[in-house]
């Protein structure tokens, strides 16, 4: 019994702390930038999920339905760059960040969004203030009309300015990000 | 070429041992089935011409005209019948058929005899007919003996040869074949001298003993170019930084011996003087202190280092050298386990390496601030030194490696082209990376990737 009650006092003070985050991503250091900025502004702590959704339409065949696994497309999606890159982030923000994990989201439907959303216990999404991702992918998609259409609560971060910066595309672009040049 | 050719005269033998004992197996194999196929067939004439000759009754006529019917004739096939009396010797026709006494006794005794001499083959028999017992000889000549053997031999032979020539192409390519990346690395080396200390040898990335050579190898070369632009880039420094206060000393004390001065014009004087001896000193410290690496050679030791403290100790020798360098070391990304900072490494080396790259970022900036960054992965430590100088032309990037190359830009600053080959020689060592982005006007990255020495706490 005493121990039962402690599981819940246990959980209910988990959960005021405990926050999972939702970043869409064209898995780019850039959209790290966004993480690190948001993590920056995020009072000591805070616990934080924080999940890396891309959007990845899938095709209709049989075969793709048969062999789909989702840590391969993830593997196939993501560069080595992003993921040293999510190591420094992890490195960095290791009493913040619970968990970090990086997703694909294959569904049509704003209800399929909804659902994921629910299922993940998604609290807040976070958005970069120039969202402009850039896919390499051809099936990519953007998420951002679903993200919009929920009624999941955003939170915008950055600047408008666009610095030009030599290290595009290298791990060096998370530590002198745009949203965060001081 | 001693080794190829060793291989190949090996391979050679090796073949032909194999075929020369394979003909003569089957050579051998070959004539002494036919011998003994040939003994049966002259026994079976034997009996069939004693029946015929000696046995005369009733069918012996058919039996006649069978043998002449079937019975092909052998070459020189002649068949003779001897009485035998007991207590005689068959010395007299042994000598008139040219065979030894011991075929006769031999029929005698065991019921039947073999010789041969010169493709003549003699079998003798024993026979009982109603008239008494004879020894039946029956003497041909062996055909194949005269024809196929001497066909046989000349196959034999034919094929050893073309074997031969064909095995010896075969080893001759296999041996070229083995031999080519010895070779090749052979050339490759030869070409490498003092003079372009910076070529390495390509590397497949097999897992074969070669592979392992030229890793070798190429390690050896990172070494020795290392310990050669360690000199290099003391002498450049040296030059370059050492020149600079020497002048104002000279300059400030002939303009003042020019004419005669007041005490308080000396005394200023010799106070400038002072001042440039003092950063004269400071510098020709802070020089010694990054060329102590290049000058004794055993000091190459690999300890653990964190790489936070030792970027410290490099900020602090730059700002002796230079004191105008603005260099500001940003932490806004350290990892919070201080384990993920510690490498293993060379800490001089290391230190030349970094001091070279922000040296290079405050003088190519005009003393502009330069940002150092650190963080790290979980395999690699980053280091990251971002200035907003000059920039290098895009199409120049692929050169900065080459020892004594400086980009079309560079025309206003001093420099002999020594610190980057240097340094990324440095980070070589250390089995990491370095990467150089860079936009002209706008400024340039550099990033360096330090693999974690994964020390336990």
């Amino acid at each position: 019994m005493r121990v039962q009650q402690f599981c819940i006092l246990n959980r209910k003070t988990k959960n005021a702390m405990e926050k999972t985050v939702l970043v869409p991503t064209d898995f780019s250091i850039a959209s790290l930038s966004i993480v690190r900025t948001y993590l920056n502004a995020q009072p000591a702590g805070t616990k934080l999920n924080i999940i890396l959704l891309h959007g990845l339409h899938q095709t209709d065949s049989i075969t793709s339905l048969l062999f789909f696994s989702k840590s391969k497309m993830i593997q196939e999606l993501v560069s080595k760059e992003f993921d040293e890159a999510c190591h420094v982030l992890r490195n960095k923000f290791a009493s913040q960040i619970n968990s970090m994990r990086k997703d694909v989201f294959t569904g049509f439907t704003q209800a399929a969004f909804n659902q994921y959303a629910e299922a993940k216990k998604i609290d807040e999404v976070c958005l970069p203030v120039l969202y402009n991702p850039k896919f390499k992918n051809r099936n990519s998609f953007d998420l951002l009309p679903y993200i919009k259409a929920s009624n999941l609560a955003i939170e915008t971060i950055g600047s408008e300015v666009d610095v030009p910066m030599p290290e595009k595309g290298k791990v060096a672009e998370l530590f002198f990000s745009r949203v965060s040049v001081s | 070429m001693k080794l190829q050719i060793k291989t190949m005269l090996i391979l050679l033998t090796a073949f032909l041992t194999i075929i020369v004992l394979f003909s003569g197996f089957v050579y051998l194999s070959v004539s002494n089935y036919s011998y003994e196929d040939f003994y049966k067939l002259l026994e079976i004439r034997a009996v069939t011409a004693a029946k015929a000759e000696l046995d005369q009754e009733g069918g012996s006529e058919e039996m006649i005209a069978l043998r002449n019917q079937f019975f092909e004739k052998l070459p020189q096939e002649k068949d003779r019948y001897y009485r035998i009396t007991p207590g005689e010797s068959f010395t007299d026709e042994a000598k008139a058929l040219d065979v030894p006494v011991s075929f006769f006794n031999a029929v005698l005794k065991g019921g039947s005899g073999e010789y041969s001499k010169n493709s003549m083959f003699y079998k003798g028999i024993r026979y009982k007919s109603k008239l008494g017992e004879y020894v039946v000889v029956a003497s041909a000549q062996n055909y194949f003996e005269l024809h196929h053997s001497a066909y046989l031999r000349r196959t034999l032979i034919l094929a050893i040869g073309a074997a031969f020539l064909f095995s010896a192409l075969i080893a001759l390519y296999f041996s070229r074949y083995v031999f080519r990346p010895l070779r090749k690395i052979t050339d490759r080396v030869k070409e490498i001298s003092s003079e372009n200390l910076h070529l390495r040898l390509e590397n497949n990335m097999n897992n074969d003993e070669l592979s392992d050579l030229t890793r070798t190898f190429n390690n050896m070369l990172d070494r020795i170019e290392t310990s050669f632009e360690t000199q290099n880039n003391f002498i450049s420094n040296a030059s370059h930084e050492l020149r600079t206060p020497l002048t104002a000393i000279i300059g400030e004390a002939d303009v003042t011996l020019s004419k005669i001065r007041t005490t308080d014009e000396y005394i200023e004087t010799i106070k400038v003087i002072l001042d440039e001896a003092e950063t004269l000193d400071r510098k020709t410290k802070a020089l010694l202190f990054l060329a102590q690496t290049g000058f004794n050679g055993k000091n190459q030791k690999f300890d653990k280092l964190r790489i936070d403290q030792l970027l410290w100790d490099v900020k602090e020798t730059i700002e002796k050298i230079n004191t105008n360098s603005r260099i500001h070391i940003d932490t806004s990304l350290l990892p919070e386990n201080p384990l993920k900072l510690k490498i293993k490494g060379n800490e001089q080396l290391l230190h030349l390496a970094l001091s070279n790259i922000i040296s290079n970022a405050c003088k190519y900036s005009n003393n502009r601030q330069v940002n150092v960054s650190i963080g790290a992965s979980d395999q690699n430590v980053f280091i990251i030194v971002k200035d907003h100088g000059i920039g290098i032309p895009e199409k120049e990037l692929k050169y900065i490696y080459d020892p004594f190359f400086r980009a079309s830009n560079t025309l206003k600053y001093e420099g002999y082209g020594i610190g980057l080959p240097l340094t990324r020689n440095i980070i070589r060592l250390h089995n990491g990376e370095i990467i150089v982005t860079s936009m002209v006007g706008e400024g340039t990255t550099v990033q360096i990737n330090l693999p974690i020495g994964q020390f336990e706490l």
